[in-house]
């Protein structure tokens, strides 16, 4: 669960040292407070709140919090790795560095986690219907993102040599 | 061209609609090339997403399988954990041919026990003194359901006492009077040794530590003996079908000399009268 843990976070802060630190945080708090862990929840979604609530909490104390929440291009980046030795997707890795924080983690929780709309949303502190949303919306844009990528039809197109003549 | 909404088409690539639902979907799609593009763009947008937070995982696993310290070279064990097994190995056979040397052989080697565990034991010649927590065991071990369930009134009066006490222990059991010696009877409870009930009564001089005399039945007759357990001392003997220790602080001689005055006092026949009775005392008839 340790490595889920940490996607969770790395993804959350946007770096692998920085999730680290925040992971390591969250874990000497869940073991401080373990009486607020109530028995039948899931240990994974328990955890996986209880790392969000810190980052929130952490962040409002900032100045600048949405400062704070931008992901830096270079450490984003290094959080992926493809052990088949496929190169990295670096668009869709851009994409979801743009994302905000709660997004990111919402396509976590679902399309890797494969939590439910409900699951999701009581990790993230929010209705059911604003995880549905917000994939829709995400997946909308990322999917209009690639349409407009796709390489035009092979029609040919003549540059003029002389484009004042043309005109 | 069919419109359907985005919340619909997502929820379909997520496996979210119902049968009949995606059935109707599936319709749509054999029929409308706009909408089975923009299903295809949202499939394509899902899975590239999937690849890259299992790329995320990847990379985290694969940390975690970095870190791991590799196993060290060596022959089931790494070869400087079996250096120094072999160092503490030679230094044990060495520590053995010296205490071969020093003692001979056989070996007689002298007795580490600590503390005095029981009659046979040899006499404690310790110099690492027990721990509180040990003292405090081996006087709870004392300690019956009599010591606390039967409750000796009058504590102060000895004839009571030992009234109560002989019930339990023998009848032949008697409560000294010290008051002769300086040491004043201050109460008395039953404790255990074993299954057997084991009577203590303390006494109290005008200072220092209480002074403790033990009894319990035993059928046999011995003389008194001095024994040392650690920083206290003790003379012990049986008469009249009760053995006796008399335990306390003092030295060798004074011990010794209280235990004959006690035994010397026990062998005075009691007085016809005792001094009390749990009765209450006959009141005199009034003269008519």
């Amino acid at each position: 669960m340790l490595p889920r843990l940490k996607r969770f976070a790395d993804l959350l802060v946007g770096g692998r040292k920085e999730g680290t630190a925040l992971l390591r945080r969250a874990l000497q708090r869940m073991l401080a407070e373990q009486h607020r862990y109530q028995r039948g929840t899931a240990l994974d979604r328990w955890a996986f709140a209880e790392i969000y609530q810190l980052w929130l909490a952490e962040l409002r104390g900032h100045a600048d919090p949405m400062g704070q929440a931008k992901a830096d291009d270079a450490s984003f980046a290094q959080l992926f790795r493809r052990e088949d030795g496929q190169p990295v997707d670096h668009f869709t890795i851009s994409f979801l560095r743009h994302l905000p924080p709660q997004q990111r983690l919402t396509l976590l929780l679902v399309y890797a986690e494969r939590f439910d709309h409900i699951d999701a949303g009581r990790v993230l502190d929010v209705p059911a219907d604003a995880i549905g949303a917000r994939l829709v919306r995400v997946s909308a844009s990322l999917a209009d993102r690639l349409s407009a990528r796709e390489p035009h039809s092979a029609g040919a197109s003549v540059e003029p040599l002389y484009p004042e003549l043309a005109s | 061209m069919t419109e359907l909404s985005d919340e619909l088409l997502v929820a379909y690539v997520d496996g979210q609609l119902a049968r009949k639902q995606t059935q109707a979907v599936e319709k749509v799609l054999e029929q409308d090339d706009v909408i089975a593009k923009r299903v295809a763009a949202l499939k394509h947008a899902h899975g590239r997403l999937e690849a890259a937070f299992e790329a995320i995982l990847t990379g985290e696993e694969a940390d975690a399988a970095a870190t791991v310290t590799p196993h060290p070279p060596g022959l089931f064990i790494a070869w400087a954990t079996l250096g120094k097994v072999s160092l503490a190995s030679a230094g044990l056979v060495a520590a053995f041919l010296m205490l071969l040397a020093g003692f001979g052989w056989p070996l007689a080697t002298p007795e580490f026990s600590r503390q005095s565990t029981g009659v046979a034991d040899p006499d404690y010649v310790g110099s690492i003194p027990p721990s509180w927590q040990e003292d405090a065991a081996r006087a709870h071990a004392l300690l019956s359901r009599a010591s606390v369930e039967v409750g000796l009134e009058s504590q102060g009066n000895r004839d009571l006492v030992a009234f109560q006490l002989a019930q339990a222990v023998g009848p032949n059991l008697t409560v000294p009077d010290l008051s002769g010696q300086g040491l004043r009877f201050m109460r008395a409870q039953l404790l255990r040794s074993g299954d057997e009930p084991l009577a203590q009564l303390l006494y109290l001089g005008a200072s220092g530590a209480p002074l403790a005399l033990y009894a319990k039945k035993s059928e046999e007759t011995a003389a008194p003996s001095f024994k040392r357990y650690g920083a206290l001392g003790g003379v012990a003997w049986s008469q009249s079908g009760i053995s006796y220790l008399l335990t306390g602080e003092g030295d060798e001689a004074s011990l010794t000399k209280l235990a004959e005055a006690i035994r010397v006092g026990m062998n005075t026949p009691a007085k016809a009268v005792p001094d009390y009775s749990p009765l209450p005392k006959p009141q005199p008839k009034p003269k008519p």
